[in-house]
């Protein structure tokens, strides 16, 4: 073995390189020294270090093995703290002294293959810039289609208003994410969060009138708490996106902070609603929207169909007020 | 005829403030008096709750007690503790329009006072029969006479529209001898509301029975939708008179006005109905189903869980008389008084881009059978007639 090189790396708290240091190693000398002093190969700046804290052997095989040089702190490998450890491996190459935490690169690591760099991204999805404009462009038609539906007569203030309203939103949430990109991350990344935020509100406002639609085309029953059982899975989706591009979370933790949170929102939400409906004797729940007929594809059901179904009310009424008492907080005494 | 005239006063719990007051007067020997049901309706409905006391213009108080009620027609027998004047004679005869006539009661507690005015007669397509008096009748004066020129009751004070000018009712009088007659034994608490609770029942199906004839309707926009389906029903129709609106509009706006007072915030047996009736010859479909749509949101007319539960609703799409609607009924029971139900429906046509109509029916207090047939008899009369 002769001239081997080696590169010793500092990793800050997100995993990015520090800096770097090269050891070159030969024959005779396998090993590098590790600490505050001058006369260490690789020299710490780190108050929790020793003078010579340790010395780092490479094997011929490739496998890295430490030695404690009589440190106070000792090591810490692996999430575990060594105190005078002896031919200890390195089974990560990662080491942590003091507060610094190293990788060791030797010639034995295998590099992934090169990856392809397009200076324009060849899948769409790869392009948060595109992704970003598509979003913004149905976005702008969805808000001047319900200004249209709505206000036939002063359209152009309407749209503009709404539009006010929907930029406004989208720039206080892409400049939070941003914010939080930059302080996590080193960067913006303004235009991912841009898509992300675009392309679910797009796609969440798409789906919410596509279903309304459907409700009305096959005659469907209402359901209540569409809007908001939808709504959260939409919400998870953006902060999993969001928090996978802003922070360091990894998959798994994010998948569970992004969809713990709108899920444990939408069942309080759902717990408060059935507590409200259930004492809120003048509540009756949302009704269909009403399409143009023609696009009507159920048949209707005969009257008298509707009210034999209709004489159950009573049964249904009945046992709905039997629940209100039994959760009604001030009992009335003189029933 | 002064001591005759007392003022009932209904007290909450032990308070010596009172919470309501109005007036009553002697009919029968041995201290029996009338007064409206109204002024001690909170007794009745909460007897553990509330008492009742008299005062004369003289100053003396004593106990009252509640003999028999009338709701129908707002009328309370009662009977005083320790004080029985002479009865007022009441007038053998209806009252005849154009006599002079005098409201005596203790309005606003200023003491007795008398009022002056002319009888009208019986109104007109009332459900409740009613004698229209031409002066002044104020809070406090209920359950007062109303007396002709020659001292006898022609009527019982009732009530008076707040900001009309002097247009007050009486109960005609023929009513406070059915009530005399009917019952002079006390009832006990229990008795009383349960007696109150069949009357509203009755009342009820005396509602409904009365729009049980054939429904007539009119013509809107080539739909035909129950009108003034009796003649107590009080309909008024309007619209938007500028024609270059995209939508042209005509509401029209029924009520029965036969609601029984039960007891504070609490009508029941009574009825209301409107439709709205949309058309367009320059709006697409989309636009206009919209516009249809904002019409066919239902919020539940106001009750208060004090009295009733939630509601139960079904909602489909069904066929009408030559087209397609959609239609919400939902109803709701009442906490106390067993077979009686609000209905609220909701009636959207579906079957033209260019005509819709959304029509909404509120019925309170009435029980589920008769309710059910009338709203089904209700849609069925629904015509599209292109």
């Amino acid at each position: 073995m002769s001239g081997e090189r080696v590169v010793v790396e500092g990793i800050d708290g997100h995993g990015r390189v520090q800096w770097r240091e090269r050891v070159s190693l030969h024959a005779d000398r396998t090993a590098f020294t590790v600490g505050r002093s001058v006369h260490a190969d690789v020299t710490l700046d780190d108050p929790h270090a020793a003078a010579m804290h340790a010395s780092v052997e490479i094997r011929p095989d490739g496998r890295i093995f430490v030695n404690d040089l009589g440190s106070m702190n000792g090591l810490i490998v692996c999430g575990k703290r060594w105190l005078g450890a002896r031919g200890l491996e390195l089974p990560d190459h990662t080491l942590q002294i003091g507060r610094t935490r190293l990788r060791v690169r030797t010639a034995h690591e295998l590099l992934e293959p090169e990856k392809p760099y397009y200076l324009r991204a060849s899948l769409l999805v790869h392009s948060p810039a595109w992704i970003a404009a598509i979003g913004a462009l149905v976005g702008g038609v969805q808000l001047a289609y319900a200004s249209w539906l709505s206000a036939p007569r002063d359209l152009a203030a309407s749209i503009v208003t709404s539009s006010w309203a929907a930029v406004s939103i989208a720039a206080i949430w892409v400049a939070v994410w941003g914010l939080l990109s930059r302080v996590m991350q080193g960067e913006w990344r303004w235009l991912r969060h841009s898509a992300i935020f675009l392309g679910v509100c797009v796609t969440f406002v798409a789906l919410m009138g596509l279903l309304d639609m459907a409700e009305f085309v096959f005659a469907l029953p209402p359901a209540n708490n569409r809007y908001m059982w939808i709504g959260a899975v939409a919400l998870a989706f953006a902060l999993y996106l969001h928090l996978t591009h802003a922070s360091s979370l990894r998959a798994v933790r994010a998948a569970l902070v992004a969809f713990g949170i709108p899920v444990l929102l939408a069942a309080g939400n759902h717990w408060l609603q059935e507590r409200y409906q259930v004492r809120n004797v003048n509540y009756i729940g949302a009704r269909m929207r009403i399409y143009p007929p023609s696009l009507r594809l159920q048949p209707s059901e005969t009257l008298a169909n509707y009210f034999k179904r209709a004489s159950g009310l009573r049964e249904i009424a009945s046992r709905r007020l039997i629940d209100a008492l039994a959760n009604d907080p001030q009992k009335d005494d003189e029933n | 005829m002064r001591p005759t005239v007392i003022q009932i006063k209904s007290f909450f719990g032990s308070n010596t403030a009172q919470s309501s007051h109005g007036t009553g007067f002697a009919v029968r020997e041995g201290g029996v008096f009338i007064t409206n049901y109204h002024v001690v309706a909170e007794r009745v409905q909460y007897p553990g709750k509330y008492r009742l006391e008299y005062r004369t213009a003289d100053g003396e108080t004593g106990a009252v007690t509640v003999l028999a009620v009338d709701l129908r027609h707002d009328l309370a027998l009662v009977r005083t503790s320790g004080y029985a004047p002479m009865p007022i004679k009441l007038q053998p005869s209806s009252a005849i329009k154009g006599d002079r006539a005098y409201s005596v009661g203790y309005p606003l507690d200023v003491g007795l006072t008398i009022t002056e005015g002319i009888s009208n007669g019986n109104v007109d397509d009332s459900f409740e029969p009613r004698i229209h008096y031409s002066g002044a009748i104020n809070a406090g004066m209920s359950g007062g006479p109303a007396l002709n020129a020659a001292g006898e009751v022609i009527g019982v004070n009732v009530a008076g529209y707040r900001f009309e000018q002097l247009v007050s009712f009486l109960v005609p009088i023929a009513h406070v001898q059915a009530l005399c007659d009917r019952s002079h034994s006390q009832q006990s608490d229990i008795g009383l509301k349960k007696d109150a609770a069949a009357q509203m029942r009755a009342h009820s199906a005396d509602l409904l029975g009365a729009l049980d004839g054939a429904m007539q309707t009119q013509l809107v926009s080539k739909y035909a939708l129950p009108d003034k389906i009796a003649p107590f029903i009080n309909c008024n129709a309007s619209g938007n008179p500028v024609t270059d609106d995209l939508v042209q509009t005509v509401q029209i706006r029924c009520l029965a006005k036969a609601g029984l007072y039960v007891q504070q915030g609490l009508y029941t047996g009574d009825l209301r109905y409107s439709h709205y009736v949309l058309s367009t010859s320059s709006l697409d479909a989309w636009r206009f189903a919209n516009r249809l749509s904002a019409l066919t949101a239902a919020i539940g007319s106001y009750g208060s869980p004090r009295h009733v539960g939630p509601y139960a609703c079904e909602d489909r799409i069904v066929g009408l008389k030559g087209f397609d609607a959609s239609l919400l009924v939902c109803v709701r029971r009442y906490r106390k008084f067993e077979d009686l139900y609000d209905f609220t429906v909701r009636v959207s046509s579906l079957n033209s881009s260019k005509q819709g109509f959304a029509s909404h029916l509120d019925i309170y207090g009435v029980e589920f059978e008769p309710g059910m047939k009338f709203i089904r008899r209700y849609v069925e009369v629904m015509e599209w007639r292109p």
